[in-house]
């Protein structure tokens, strides 16, 4: 497990910002479920490769984990888009080594709104990532090899507006404003992007630009929404001779 | 250079001879898969991805051809394995020679242990250079004669003939691996041998088919968490109750089989503790081992991960104690090396006869050799250009960062579809077989 606010020394070379780090993780996310499901699609996959690949899945995976549960959304970020310059100075002068945890900054504002987070956004974020999952699973368990898997629409986890496959860093406000356009539930934007959004896209675009001028840049996810949902639906290792995934209830990896 | 065998004598690396097609175009079936030396050095056999063995026989080196000195001739080709299919899980199997082992010689006939990556097979290499001529029943060309038509007893008599090599099928131990195998290792009580899957370890009689015995099992009930697998397994040179296997977490495990019937819990434990500020999510796979060897002295061992070799004292479980870096320059293109399924090659690695030297292949078409005594290191190249008799080899090196010198290769221009796995150094000399795809180059010391 990587302690919160330690996610660059994965890459110890790389002291670059966040983004870079993301962009590393979404490769090895993107790399790893295309080899899983290559895989998936062969008779007899090799079985050390399988374990390399469902490891390093796994790997990624408790480092969204870790992250989702220490970072929590700021509400102030959609409903107050002029208290973003404030609120990044504030959060860029968090020394590294800090916990991303906004609770823990001592901002006064901050915590009413906290706790003032709503818990349907949670449900419904839980509900949109449980879906993407099972069509994963889905995917998977049929065997046939597809690329890439269908998606349900997504209720409300866009949050990138116009092109849903840029994995650019946009501005604060434009964030804002995609945050809000996809917390209400705009569809337009989504039926495109989710022709191919995979988890990946999920996790790079849920999220983290918001605190892009952060030292410590962040996690995958801005939203604090049970990680529970999202880990326990990554694909488990599962016998290479017989593709069984159980998108019911699958045994999850710990 | 390094000092050589003797001691303190530098090698001077001179190339012998190359086997193999000069084509472009590389058969599938033509890569070697597998390069071993028998207990003397006389034998050099190959195994390739068609299922073929090919054997090489060292001349003897002769006044009559001064120039031969000490080549590797073909000696016996055979169709080792062949293609099979399942029909139960409907999938084929294939003929890929994953492994040979010599077994020591006992008479005048060569035996050898071949595997894919379900069936082991014994090999009986034989001469043939007499022939009995003059039979009561038959005639010279094999018909039965009549019986009635025969009228009087003779002696067969022996008559010389061409030198024949013949290989025959000894024994066949099959159906006791449902996983790959990747390993097979005769004991040094030359009667027993182990052959590992990738959650089974096996033992054998080389004289029982029909049976073996499950050594090792890792599956775990619920395959779903499954986590690690078996990669390589070898028996203690001398102690024919020890043996190794590692695991693609970089763990090593020591077992004494009279310790227990089921060797699951291990004697040793070997394991060298993470260096925190070199993680990263490929940490796990490039320490998975490739390939385990024991020193011929048996007091050591060596294992091969994707980036280094390291030396273990079986006294010391803790750490290494020694660790050579063999391409570190990939460590930062290990994303690349993912994606393009490179990081799951699988690198083995050698020791020379007196344990002073070990050698491990890489891209490119290099290999790396460091000497333990001197802790130099030097790269040498298998390439078809540096080909000409006796020529010596010339040191390569890979530049890293920075201004490339004349005659250094940059990483970006490495041929990753040039990789050396496979490597074998003579037990006695300093002669070495590298194998580069389709192509099996011999080297040898000048001093030789």
């Amino acid at each position: 497990m990587v302690a919160r606010g330690m996610k660059r020394k994965l890459y110890g070379s790389d002291n670059g910002g966040g983004s870079v780090w993301e962009s590393q993780l979404q490769s090895v996310l993107d790399i790893s479920l295309d080899k899983f499901q290559r895989d998936q699609a062969l008779v007899e996959p090799s079985l050390l490769r399988s374990v390399l690949i469902t490891n390093t899945l796994r790997q990624v995976q408790s480092v969204v984990k870790t992250h989702l549960s220490g970072v929590s959304f700021h509400p102030k970020l959609h409903t107050q888009p002029k208290k973003q310059p404030e609120l990044l100075s504030t959060l860029g002068s968090i020394p590294a080594g800090h916990s991303a945890s906004l609770c823990s900054l001592g901002v006064e504002d901050m915590e009413d709104d906290l706790m003032a987070w709503p818990s349907e956004e949670d449900l419904s974020l839980a509900t949109a990532i449980t879906g993407i999952l099972n069509d994963l699973d889905a995917a998977l368990d049929d065997d046939c090899g597809l690329s890439v898997p269908q998606r349900l629409p997504l209720a409300s986890m866009e949050n990138l507006p116009g092109d849903g496959r840029s994995k650019q860093n946009s501005t604060i406000s434009h964030k804002t404003d995609g945050c809000r356009a996809s917390i209400l539930g705009n569809s337009s934007h989504m039926s495109n992007y989710l022709q191919e959004a995979v988890i990946d896209d999920l996790l790079l675009d849920i999220d983290t630009n918001v605190f892009e001028a952060e030292a410590n840049s962040v996690s995958p996810c801005a939203f604090s929404f049970p990680a529970d949902q999202l880990v326990k639906y990554l694909p488990p290792f599962s016998n290479s001779s017989a593709v069984s995934l159980t998108p019911a209830s699958p045994p999850m990896v710990r | 250079a390094m000092a050589g065998v003797g001691g303190g004598n530098d090698f001077q690396w001179c190339f012998s001879q190359v086997k193999g097609a000069i084509d472009e175009d590389v058969a599938e079936a033509d890569i070697i898969s597998t390069v071993e030396f028998n207990y003397s050095g006389e034998l050099l056999a190959t195994g390739d991805k068609g299922g073929r063995v090919v054997i090489f026989q060292r001349e003897q080196e002769s006044k009559n051809r001064p120039l031969s000195r000490g080549e590797y001739n073909v000696y016996s080709t055979f169709q080792s394995h062949e293609p099979e299919f399942d029909y139960l899980k409907s999938l084929e199997i294939e003929e890929k020679i994953n492994k040979i082992r010599w077994l020591p010689q006992q008479n005048a006939a060569h035996f050898l242990l071949s595997t894919n990556d379900k069936t082991i097979k014994l090999w009986k290499i034989s001469e043939r250079d007499k022939r009995a001529e003059g039979y009561n029943l038959k005639d010279e060309d094999g018909r039965l004669r009549d019986p009635f038509r025969i009228t009087t007893l003779r002696v067969p008599v022996l008559m010389p003939m061409d030198l024949m090599v013949e290989a025959s099928p000894r024994r066949i131990f099959a159906n006791a691996h449902t996983y790959h195998i990747n390993s097979i290792s005769v004991n040094s009580d030359h009667e027993t041998y182990l052959s590992a899957d990738d959650l089974r370890i096996n033992l054998w009689h080389l004289e029982i088919t029909d049976r073996s015995f499950n050594i090792v099992d890792i599956k775990p009930a619920n395959m779903e968490e499954l986590t690690e697998v078996i990669t390589a397994a070898e028996c203690h040179p001398h102690q024919c109750n020890v043996f190794v296997y590692s695991s693609s977490k970089g763990t090593i495990r020591l077992c004494d089989m009279r310790a227990a019937a089921l060797c699951d819990r291990h004697s040793k434990f070997f394991e060298e503790p993470e260096d925190p500020s070199s993680r990263s999510f490929f940490s796990e796979i490039i320490s998975s081992i490739s390939d385990v060897k024991f020193s011929h002295s048996g007091r050591y061992m060596m294992t091969r991960d994707y980036l280094s070799v390291k030396v273990w004292d079986l006294n010391m479980e803790n750490r290494p104690v020694e660790t050579y870096q063999v391409h570190e320059y990939l460590r930062s293109k290990l994303c690349s090396l993912y994606e393009n399924d490179c990081i799951f090659d699988k690198f083995e690695c050698c020791w020379n006869g007196s344990d002073s030297a070990i050698m491990t292949g890489s891209y490119n078409n290099f290999f790396r050799m460091f000497d333990r005594n001197t802790r130099r290191d030097i790269t040498l190249e298998a390439s078809r250009e540096n080909s000409k008799p006796r020529a010596m080899l010339k040191p390569r090196k890979v530049c890293t960062g920075g201004k490339r010198k004349k005659d250094e290769i940059s990483v970006d221009s490495l041929d990753f579809n040039k990789k050396i796995l496979h490597t074998a150094w003579h037990p006695k000399e300093n002669v070495i077989a590298v194998a580069a795809t389709n192509n099996l180059y011999i080297f040898q010391d000048k001093i030789n």
